[in-house]
């Protein structure tokens, strides 16, 4: 049993996930946090007495080795390393919604404090690729910035959404780090430097990421899910109804290989095997995981787990001794197998014990009243399912549709469908009244996002009077593009938008696409090329056109450019694809990017306006309040009476000025969002190289404020590339 | 003195019931115990553990499920004779499992609770009592409610028999002959009682109790009156209890108390200097613990406590240390008698698997005919569905026997499920379409692996009734799933009680028409939990009960053709009113419904509901304070500056917390009540407030007692 080498109590909060262990004099390890009220504290046990007087820093009023520094806003991420190696020693990163600050601890200075518009949710601190000096990236709003110790902008990306969760670890086994981004749209994205190599797509928001070694890394997930990924394959995952707080990888049982570790939000930490997943330690804390980092702590070599509760409750735990051999569970191992051993035999016991039982039933009369009270049903009782599309009526609208149905006069108690990402919950149950129990059901489903989503479905199959029904257990995969029917093409509701490219496939592999995507009906006989095919959204109404010609020039007319995106991946991942140029035209959605581009600029005057004016009006006030005083000085308390009043005035003014920044701001952020979004839009109508050189094009046009180039990047790749030779 | 207690797995038998268990006296010049355990599949196993192995003595061929296991003797010399309780029958068995008795009772009823004493039986159904001495009928006894346990004081120290009931309606009934002698009111419904150290204590008239809500006791059953010596109240909310035993396990000299719970607790109390129960050790096991007792079985020394659990594991908890000798750089070393048992248990597995997957097949082919059936496997789930009184809440305590897989949750009635901390099951709550399907909660619970027990909360709303369905699909093949329903009342949350006060102001509702005793109790089973569903014997009943959230009382008294009930809550009136009449309409019965109301009444609940309101308004208040000052205290340094009210804040704040966190929505569960208290007193008066109610509300968001009132009277 692995014990905790030291346990701490700090009388301070910590906010999940904003924890780091630093040595910020060069030797000794400190932890940093952040804390209530905007504060950042570090914990310093090993060199007492270091006041500092600076009005940053101040020393905690509850504990001598507790320093505190004072942020003013709400911290968002923080992180501790070597981000100037000619230092010596270890800096403190902190990030907020606008501000990203690089603090020399013992200093007492900053680095750099730079403000960041897109805000900063998620921080690392490392090497990036072929980029020499180390960078704190920052993840934000759809956005991915470096900066090196100089606060200089040497790394600047977008990706797909929010981001979440940023982790380095060396994806293609190349020597050189890649960017691992966890973000709102449930993707993990692996950048090599600003180029995407790879995509995962998870179910649930990314919320924390960690290298494990080699290609491995851990993830884990806000709807409770932890696991591990090794480049694109998972190894294993696990879900909880807890939600993993922070994740961390260490080497707990001195085996040569890392473990994750999991602090949890019911205040559990534990170590899963990388390769399996299995428990091997667990230990409770009595509040919440705010984060597990290792560190050195003690100062006698040996690194430790540190473990941090939210309510400031720390410990940590040296790895175990080879002696213990993995070992360091409390219960003994042997008496675990004997456990699982018998468990086993009683269940095939049992099992044996049910076809013993179903033979004498068998020898038994026919089948009976009572007979189906016990939940007996004819052996060749079979479950068929079908999937189609319904266009839907008046009461309800368009969907797709799941037809469960028995071979026989058996009814269907209930249908559990598990199915990830495109339910409330992890399930979806349909479940008749009494009168309404039937040999068939019908189930709507409606998938949110254009995903391939496997149905897990368990069926309850019994009489009318059963208590005990039989559980008929099979999977449906849900097409990509289940949520579009096949109508008959109207070439008048063409729409305009396009994008063009050429394969070279034949015709009938594209068929197997559509067939293998598409929820196409039964009777549908595709002639040979060319050919078009015409699909109405059951979302929304809107068309969808794919023709092939001859040449194997495929053009896909549709305004919603998230779908053509779609359909060029899958694709391309269907044909192996690995560059596609791509012609595409979007007037109606570039002519919001238009907008929304000028709006930008607007919602810079308005917040450069704004801050003029706060300045003017603290000026006002200094000056107001002294006359104020002045007169209640001079006991001419009208004048004083009045002061105030128009003191009052400002001061609502300035309130009301705040609030409209504020809102200013947020536009700003969500506008800002959609930028980035477009560029990520325009980037995922190509595959491979185009598809970078459109992102990199985007976002030197972005730089350089230049709307045209933007939305021309954004159409004309090829165009883009020349423009770009010539430069 | 730390008391360590080491795990070891003897075993496992079928399901097991409640007390079906025991260790066999030491014989000769042996020192270890044998253990004997009667499972579901009614077979009855000896075994002794001989180097870690367990040696079976003798085993009988299965028959019907064992609902009890009792050891009994010649009064004065070793109880070493083996009685069980299968059926209606009782049978008997030497220790080395020769049959010497087969006693079939004839009850109507399946034998529940046993007990022995020298050449005495005493026996007991559902309802029924019976005394056999010598297989012979001396006694009998019909309980108004459901009998638990049944126990006799030691015949050898109080020199009479003095057998005492335990009953589900929280008495203790001491009989005398046939006759109730007494009755004593326990905290909760009992579920097993035990002469105190296993004789009786002192006086030999010492019972212990254990209740399913997880309450234990002490009781001196004298001549003329009982005398109640200690309670443990269940403080941190453990499962009920099933088994208790008298060991000394410490080693102190003086007898410890076991206890084994149907959340697979096991807790030792050892007596301090007043005879003071303290909890001493306590671990869980993953399942109910079915039965307890102290000896020694695995090694010959080492004194341990030998339990069962529902799954039919028979588990030793040992003093014996275990050690593990292993050096550095130096194999660790199997003891070689477990490598013995696991590769005997591996080898055992590979027929098995190999037996089965011919089986499986045979059941794949008959699939292809159209003649063939297939059966359900069925197994047993031990649920358990009550209502805790603390924050009058229903907890549905589900177990079976193998790892469940999933469990789905589907009501009828409007209700709210809760989550639990001890649960590790991901839970999903699907959407519903209420209208068409009847459907207002459907929940999926998937359980991680080898889950056996599932516990869920469930808080019901009274007045809204139906039934609550779950749905347990096991992990075995084939996959099947039960489904078990349970009624929630209209008057859900009202528990039964012997005594009310009658001083309150009452409001009263009268039924009279065309109906017979058996007919009325019907209804009042449907409404009210915790009622006997067999008519009690008599003309003339008279039930009391509480409710369990705001304390207030009914008082229902019925016989052929008239009911009375009495209540000092409008609300609860109002609710038995409706469905009363419902209920009649629906069987076609002509019933007169009359009322009446007493204003009074109306101030005397808002009464009883204002400390409560007060303290959950201030708890709230302070709760919501607790960062601020905290941030405060962080960036003063000291709390000197505050006022003393917000000190006091400050220093209870991890109290407050946890008590807010205890009861979550329990202000918004005090302005329904209270919301539906004003809608029904006018309702009897014949006019529609509805419309009043946003009104209501506004008052009670800035509570104050008397503007409450006030605004009831003007209204």
């Amino acid at each position: 049993m692995l014990l905790p080498v030291f346990t701490l109590k700090l009388r301070h909060k910590i906010s999940p996930r904003m924890v780091a262990v630093g040595r910020y004099d060069g030797t000794h390890p400190c932890l940093a946090a952040a804390t209530q009220a905007g504060k950042v504290f570090i914990h310093n046990p090993h060199t007492r007495s270091q006041h500092f007087s600076a009005s940053r820093v101040f020393q905690s009023p509850l504990e001598s080795d507790v320093s505190l520094l004072n942020i003013n806003q709400a911290v968002s991420c923080l992180t501790a390393g070597v981000l100037n190696p000619e230092l010596g020693y270890d800096t403190l990163l902190v990030g907020t919604q606008t501000n990203l600050l690089a603090y020399d601890v013992y200093n007492n200075s900053d680095l750099f404090y730079r403000e960041v518009a897109d805000g900063a949710n998620a921080i690392v601190l490392g090497t990036l690729g072929d980029i020499s000096s180390p960078l704190a990236i920052i993840g934000g709003n759809c956005a991915l910035q470096g900066f090196d110790h100089e606060g200089n902008d040497l790394f600047w990306t977008v990706t797909g959404d929010n981001v979440h969760s940023l982790a380095l670890c060396d994806f293609d086994s190349d020597g050189k780090k890649e960017l691992l981004v966890g973000s709102e749209d449930f993707d993990i994205r692996v950048f090599k430097e600003d180029e995407i190599v790879a995509e995962m797509t998870e179910t649930e928001v990314i919320t924390s990421l960690c290298p494990m070694y080699g290609s491995r890394f851990g993830y884990a997930l806000s709807n409770g899910t932890v696991g591990v990924y090794d480049k694109t394959a998972r190894y294993w995952r696990i879900k909880s109804k807890n939600h993993a707080m922070s994740i961390h990888a260490f080497d707990l049982n001195s085996d040569g290989v890392c473990e994750l570790i999991t602090g949890w939000s019911n205040g559990k930490v534990d170590a899963r095997s990388d390769r399996t997943g299995e428990v091997i330690f667990k230990d409770n804390f009595s509040s919440a995981i705010a984060g597990v980092v290792e560190g050195d702590y003690r100062m006698d070599g040996h690194i430790q787990l540190i473990c941090c509760s939210v309510d400031g409750e720390i410990r940590g735990y040296l790895p175990g001794t080879p002696e213990m051999r993995g070992n360091i569970m409390d219960t003994s191992v042997e008496q675990d197998l004997i456990r699982e051993l018998s468990q086993k035999k009683q269940n095939l016991l049992l099992e044996l014990r049910n076809y013993e039982d179903n033979a004498k039933a068998e020898l038994s009369s026919p089948l009976s009243e009572a007979d189906g009270h016990r939940g007996v049903i004819p052996a060749n009782t079979k479950l068929h399912t079908a999937l189609s599309v319904n266009l839907g009526s008046a009461a309800q609208a368009a969907h797709t549709e799941l037809c469960i149905s028995t071979s026989n006069d058996t009814i269907i108690r209930a249908v559990l469908i598990f199915a990830e990402g495109i339910f409330l919950g992890e399930s979806h149950v349909v479940h008749p009244s009494i009168h309404n129990l039937s040999s068939s059901i019908r189930i709507p489903i409606t998938p949110p996002k254009d995903v391939p989503v496997d149905l897990h479905l368990k069926t309850f199959v019994g009489y009318r009077s059963s208590t005990q029904f039989h559980v008929f257990e099979l999977t449906r995969q849900l097409p990509r593009f289940s949520m579009y029917a096949l109508t008959s093409p109207d070439s008048a509701s063409e729409p305009p938008s396009y994008v063009n490219f050429i394969i070279a496939e034949r015709a009938q592999r594209v068929v197997m696409w559509l067939n293998q995507n598409f929820l196409l009906p039964e009777d549908t006989n595709i002639q040979n090329a060319p050919f078009q095919v015409c699909f109405t959204s059951l979302r929304n109404g809107d068309q969808l056109f794919i023709k092939i010609k001859l040449s194997g020039e495929i053009t896909i007319n549709t305004d919603d450019i998230d779908l053509a995106g779609d359909i060029i991946q899958s694709m391309a991942s269907f044909f192996g694809i690995e560059d596609l140029q791509v012609e595409a035209d979007f007037p109606v959605y570039f002519e919001e990017l238009r907008k929304v581009l000028v709006k930008v600029d607007e919602y810079h005057s308005v917040h450069q306006k704004l801050s003029a004016d706060m300045a003017d009006n603290s000026n006002l006030i200094r000056s107001l309040l002294v006359r104020a005083e002045d007169a209640r000085l001079m006991r001419d308390m009208k004048t004083m009476k009045s002061r105030y009043m128009e003191l009052y005035d400002l001061n609502k003014d300035l309130l009301n000025g705040y609030k409209i920044r504020c809102n200013n701001h947020t536009e700003l952020l969500g506008s800002l969002k959609a930028v980035n979004q477009a560029i990520q839009r325009a980037g995922r109508l190509r595959v491979g190289k185009p598809k970078n050189q459109v992102i990199s094009a985007c976002r030197d046009a972005i730089r350089s404020n230049n709307i045209n180039t933007l939305s021309e990047s954004c159409g004309w790749g090829q165009l883009l590339r020349r423009r770009g030779e010539n430069r | 003195m730390d008391l360590n207690l080491n795990r070891m797995d003897y075993l496992q038998v079928g399901v097991t019931s409640q007390k079906t268990m025991k260790l066999l006296p030491a014989s000769g010049n042996r020192a270890t115990q044998k253990v004997v355990v009667g499972d579901h599949d009614g077979i009855v196993m000896c075994f002794g553990m001989k180097k870690g192995e367990a040696v079976t003595v003798f085993k009988t061929l299965p028959g019907q499920k064992i609902a009890r296991l009792e050891l009994g003797g010649v009064l004065n010399t070793p109880q070493e004779k083996i009685f069980i309780a299968a059926g209606s029958e009782i049978r008997g068995f030497t220790k080395r499992g020769k049959q010497f008795l087969s006693f079939e009772t004839n009850l109507t009823e399946s034998i529940k609770a046993m007990h022995i004493s020298g050449s005495d039986l005493f026996l007991s159904a559902s309802y029924i009592y019976n005394h056999y001495c010598d297989c012979k009928d001396q006694h009998y006894y019909l309980s108004g409610d459901k009998i638990n346990d049944v126990i006799c004081l030691p015949v050898e120290r109080v020199l009479r028999d003095i057998p005492v009931l335990a009953c589900q309606d929280r008495v203790l009934r001491v009989l005398q002959g046939s006759d109730v002698m007494y009755e004593i009111e326990v905290p909760g419904p009992p579920t097993v009682l035990a002469l105190h150290n296993g004789n009786g204590g002192d006086s030999g008239e010492d019972l212990l109790f254990g209740t399913s809500d997880g309450k234990l006791g002490l009781i001196q059953i004298t001549t003329s009156k009982p005398i109640h010596k200690w309670e443990i109240r269940n403080e941190k909310k453990r499962g009920g209890i099933l088994c208790v035993d008298s060991f000394d396990i410490v080693g102190d000299g003086v007898k410890d108390l076991l206890v084994g719970r149907d959340d697979g607790m096991v807790e030792v109390y050892s007596f301090d200097n007043t005879n003071e129960p303290i909890l001493r050790f306590d671990q869980t096991l993953s399942e109910s613990v079915t039965s307890i007792q102290g000896g020694c079985v695995g090694k010959a020394g080492y004194d341990e406590i030998v339990v069962s659990t529902y799954s039919g594991w028979v588990t030793g908890l040992t003093t014996e240390p275990i050690h593990k000798e292993s050096g550095p750089g130096e194999e660790l070393k199997i003891n070689p008698e477990i490598q013995n048992k696991i590769s005997s248990l591996r080898s055992e597995l590979e027929h098995l698997q190999y037996k089965v997957l011919q089986e499986r097949e045979k059941y794949q082919q008959s699939s292809q005919s159209s003649k063939a059936k297939s059966a359900v496997p069925s197994f047993s789930i031990n649920d358990k569905f009550t209502l805790n009184k603390d924050d009058a809440s229903y907890s549905l305590i589900l177990e079976v026997q193998t790892a469940i897989d999933n469990v789905l949750i589907q009501s009828d009635v409007p209700i709210d499920l809760l989550d639990m901390d001890k649960n590790s099951a991901v839970v999903s709550f699907s959407s519903c379409d209420s209208e068409s399907n009847e459907n207002f909660l459907l929940a999926t619970y998937r359980c991680q692996a080898n889950t056996t027990r599932l516990e869920l909360k469930i808080r019901s709303i009274e007045g809204q009734y139906g039934t609550l369905q779950a749905y347990v699909t096991p992990r075995i093949q084939p996959k099947t799933c039960q489904v078990r329903q349970y009624l929630i009342k209209p008057l859900s949350l009202h528990q039964r009680t012997h005594f009310i006060d009658h001083d309150r102001p009452m409001n009263t509702l009268t039924l009279t028409g065309q109906f017979s005793f058996a007919e009325l109790h019907s209804w009042v089973v449907f409404c009210l939990p915790e009622v006997p569903e067999k008519p009690p014997a008599g003309e003339c009943v008279t039930f009391y009960f509480q409710n369990t959230f705001l304390d207030t009382q009914l008082e229902s008294t019925y016989r052929k053709g008239e009911g009375v009930f009495k209540s000092d809550n409008i609300s609860t009136i109002s609710i038995l009113k409706d469905v009363l009449s419902k209920e009649a309409t629906k069987r076609k019965i002509n019933l007169n419904i009359s009322y009446e109301i007493n204003e009074v009444s109306v101030r005397h609940t808002l009464k009883l509901i204002h400390p409560k309101l007060e303290y959950q308004l201030l708890l709230a208040k302070k709760v919501q304070l607790i960062d601020a000052l905290k941030e405060l205290q962080v960036h003063e340094g000291n709390t000197d500056f505050l006022i003393p009210e917000y000190r006091c804040i400050l220093e209870e704040a991890d109290h407050l917390q946890e008590e807010y966190k205890k009861q979550p929505a329990h202000l918004e569960r005090l302005y329904g009540m209270i919301t539906d208290l004003f809608i029904d007193k006018f309702k009897f008066k014949g006019t529609n407030v509805k419309t009043k109610v946003p009104l209501l509300l506004e008052i009670l968001d800035s509570y104050d007692q008397n503007a409450l009132i006030a605004f009831f009277d003007a209204a």
